[in-house]
């Protein structure tokens, strides 16, 4: 179970990305969370991951505390994270199996990931992973000759790669065309459903978020605006969250087919 | 005030003050380039009486046969370019740890970072020769000197041209790599290493044929190679014989600096 | 697109194995390396021996005997390097330039380009050293035969790399003063300078950084400078007055580095402003310091 208890974070520039955020997400649960660019999406996420560190409050992970966590507690409880990128974060020289294996970092030791001598049962994960995500036969391929969306499966994958139990996910299709971002969304979804991983996803286009989401959290300057039931969400509620009125570029398709 | 015919104005605005007062500084400059004149005693009836100075008829014919043996020129070449393959091998390897250590997105602390920029500029400061007449003295004549000089050379060039190159690199990997809780060792080599290594190689390569045209140099100070041969020919006065060894290193370099450029451009 | 992604498929991609080229790339360094050691001849003992050698003569210079060295007017040696070395570099910038132009693609035919490419080229193979051993006889011992090797050296590198930033420029510019009817001098005058001049500028400071190092060394065979200092105290194992000369050395290198690079950033930074944008990267840097880590 993940908890926020007041949290703030207030960058070195003085920009302050969280207010008191208290939040509490039960195992298993896919979360959703929307808010301007600048809302506090991203900060939440990697404060979670301790990435960034909070400034103040308290953040537990099944009641291991996050803030203030020393370098080698940080490496453990992010070995249980999995986090996915807008961007991917994919090293485009190499294949997409080497790129999967980052994800089985800390189940090895430092020399032999190093020097790049991963045991072959490491290799048998990540080929798992890379088969969960439907990608399988591309495992060699350069990881730049992959299109958007193959890219995120690969980041998936990495993440799967891990083992984790919660899954984070910040604005993982900002980047990808309306059908790709669907297929991605719904891989999410499913692996929450069938694998049981708790999953925070950041998402900035409104239908996406829902059409996929179960749990909505609205961020807006840092401060959670709203937290329920996505069932309970209409378009005032949006724009509560975003503080104006609902445009064209917060949705990601006027009409477009769901995912089968 | 002329009406415009198109959109609205506000008036003239005032001419925007140049950011770097330039004319002082240029006038500056300018100054110090007169004095430094001066001192260095500038003689600008050099440039057209050089060419009829005698000295150059010294220079011709270049004498083929004693340039082409081997006992005189090719045997210390061979030694060239086996320091150059040593002295990059050891100066290159050193290099690759030192360069992570040295960019702020790849080191694993702070003052590792400082520590290590600090030894590199101050390594750096040293001019190469000052490195091997100091090893000279140090551990005698020869080529032995001569690679130790030309390592610490290798090392300062390549961690310079290295660690820009891993500054310049994609940082994102390498936040993947940290969220899925690695250690920095493993971190650096997943996140980052892959993108940068074919730049390494190039370099490697450059640096090697740097090697080799600095080892001519080196010799002038007794630090081997076939520097050596143009020292000792120098001051026999034999310049048509010191030509004719700047023309062959000349065409070594060419051809190796051909067959590196080739091997780079499918590198990178 | 998987239609049950929890069951592993059994079409797996087979493993590409370790391509040919590059065992053979390793198999030829291997061969290389070997041949080179072997070919020099060293022992293990002088080998481990060395670094202890080295590490000996440093502890020798401390304390450095900069009072001696100061009463030796080392000093003046270390400045006179500098103005060797910022004549030499504004001999080879005011040479270099209009010859890039010559060596330009975009601006130069072959038949003019060719030739002035491959005289770059000569003149960058011969060493600043080796220049000032054959200047000495013609001009005499001196700093003005350190200045000129450097000037002429410095020609080869600088039009090497200012031909490469003319051949980069925008030829927006060019097409506009061609319009006008203008003619090919003012196409340069206003189309080319004003782009090439900040990074020109910023190499020739560059190559003055370099510069100062050549002009250090050239001391050594009498071309001016405080080479001459570092070899006669050497001769006499005068330790702690090598000392001296090295650190003097050191610290005006640097100083001349770091202003050097102050000034070059500031150059580049000023001619690449549009606005707003550097805000929003610097502001992007620290959020990525943050996020990287490195805050720790």
């Amino acid at each position: 179970m993940i908890r926020f208890d007041d949290v703030s974070v207030t960058y070195r520039g003085g920009v302050q990305a969280l207010r008191n955020v208290d939040l509490r997400v039960d195992d298993g649960e896919f979360v959703v969370v929307v808010g301007l660019s600048g809302a506090g999406k991203s900060t939440l996420l990697r404060a979670l991951n301790g990435l960034v560190p909070a400034t103040s409050g308290s953040i537990t992970i099944d009641g291991t505390e996050v803030v203030g966590a020393g370098a080698a507690e940080l490496r453990v409880i992010r070995s249980r994270i999995g986090m996915i990128f807008q961007t991917f974060n994919l090293v485009h020289r190499t294949s997409v199996l080497n790129n999967v294996l980052m994800g089985r970092l800390s189940a090895v030791p430092a020399w032999r990931s190093t020097l790049g001598l991963w045991p072959s049962t490491e290799r048998e994960a990540a080929l798992q992973a890379l088969e969960r995500v439907g990608i399988v036969e591309k495992a060699y391929v350069r990881a730049s000759n992959l299109s958007g969306g193959q890219q995120q499966r690969v980041g998936i994958a990495r993440a799967l790669a891990q083992e984790p139990a919660v899954m984070l996910a910040d604005e993982p299709v900002a980047a990808l065309d309306p059908v790709t971002s669907r297929q991605v969304m719904g891989d999410l979804q499913r692996i929450n459903r069938e694998m049981g991983i708790t999953t925070l996803v950041n998402l900035h286009f409104l239908d996406l978020a829902r059409e996929f989401g179960s749990r909505l959290v609205g961020l807006r300057d840092g401060e959670v605006v709203f937290d329920g039931d996505i069932s309970d969400v209409t378009d005032v509620t949006f724009q509560e969250i975003y503080g104006r009125a609902i445009t064209d570029d917060d949705l990601l398709a006027v009409d477009a087919e769901p995912a089968g | 005030m002329n009406t415009p015919l198109i959109g609205t104005t506000t008036g003239r605005p005032s001419r925007p003050r140049r950011g770097l007062r330039l004319w002082p500084v240029v006038g500056a400059l300018a100054a110090y380039t007169l004095f430094a004149g001066h001192k260095v005693g500038f003689d600008a009836s050099t440039f057209w009486n050089v060419w009829s100075n005698p000295l150059w008829e010294k220079f011709w014919p270049i004498p083929w046969d004693w340039v082409l043996d081997r006992h005189n020129v090719l045997d210390p070449l061979v030694e060239t370019l086996q320091i150059a393959v040593v002295s990059t091998l050891i100066g290159c390897t050193l290099a690759l740890p030192l360069a992570f250590a040295m960019s702020p997105l790849t080191s694993p602390n702070r003052v590792t970072l400082v520590v290590s920029r600090s030894a590199m500029n101050v390594v750096r400061a040293v001019p190469d020769l000052f490195w091997a007449k100091l090893l000279v003295t140090a551990v005698g004549v020869g080529a032995f000197a001569g690679s130790w000089a030309l390592s610490v050379f290798s090392l300062g060039v390549m961690v310079k041209l290295f660690s820009e190159t891993i500054d310049g690199a994609d940082p994102r990997p390498l936040e993947a790599a940290r969220a899925a809780g690695g250690r920095h060792g493993p971190v650096v080599r997943t996140g980052v290493l892959p993108t940068v290594l074919p730049e390494y190689v190039a370099y490697g390569l450059y640096v090697f044929e740097l090697n080799i045209r600095a080892s001519v140099v080196l010799g002038l100070v007794g630090a081997g190679g076939i520097g050596r041969v143009v020292e000792a020919q120098r001051q026999y006065f034999r310049f048509d014989r010191v030509l004719g060894v700047l023309v062959l290193v000349f065409v070594v370099v060419f051809v190796i600096e051909q067959v590196s450029v080739a091997i780079r451009r499918r590198l990178v | 697109m998987s239609a049950n992604p929890t069951i592993a498929s059994p079409d797996r991609p087979v493993a590409p194995t370790r391509s040919g080229r590059r065992a053979v790339a390793a198999a030829i360094l291997v061969v290389v390396v070997g041949w080179s050691v072997s070919g020099l001849g060293v022992s293990l003992d002088r080998l481990l021996g060395a670094p202890g050698d080295a590490w000996d003569i440093f502890r020798r210079m401390v304390p450095p005997a900069f009072a001696e060295a100061a009463e030796r007017g080392v000093v003046g040696k270390v400045l006179e390097s500098v103005h060797i070395a910022w004549i030499g570099t504004l001999i080879g910038a005011t040479l270099s330039l209009p010859l890039a132009f010559l060596a330009a693609e975009n601006v130069a035919p072959a038949a003019v380009r060719i030739p002035v490419r491959q005289l770059f080229n000569v003149i960058r193979a011969v060493p600043e050293l080796i220049l000032a051993v054959i200047l000495i006889p013609i001009t005499g011992l001196g700093p003005w035969a350190g200045a000129l090797a450097i000037g002429i050296h410095s020609v080869g590198t600088l039009g090497k790399w200012a031909t490469e930033t003319i051949e980069g420029v925008d030829t927006g510019p060019l097409e506009a003063v061609a319009a006008t009817g203008g003619r090919w001098v003012s196409g340069m005058r206003w189309g080319v300078v004003p782009q090439i001049l900040p990074v020109v500028t910023s190499q020739w400071l560059f190559r003055f950084e370099i510069n100062v190092r050549a002009s250090a060394v050239l001391g050594m065979i009498g071309a001016g400078g405080v080479g001459s200092e570092l070899v006669s105290q050497l001769v006499f194992r005068n330790f702690p007055a090598v000392g001296a000369v090295l650190l003097m050395t050191i610290a005006v290198v640097l100083s001349i580095d770091t202003a050097s690079a102050a000034v070059r950033r500031r150059i580049i930074r000023g001619a690449a402003t549009s606005s707003g944008i550097d805000s929003d990267e610097d502001r992007n840097a620290a959020v990525l310091a943050d996020l990287t880590g490195l805050g720790r």
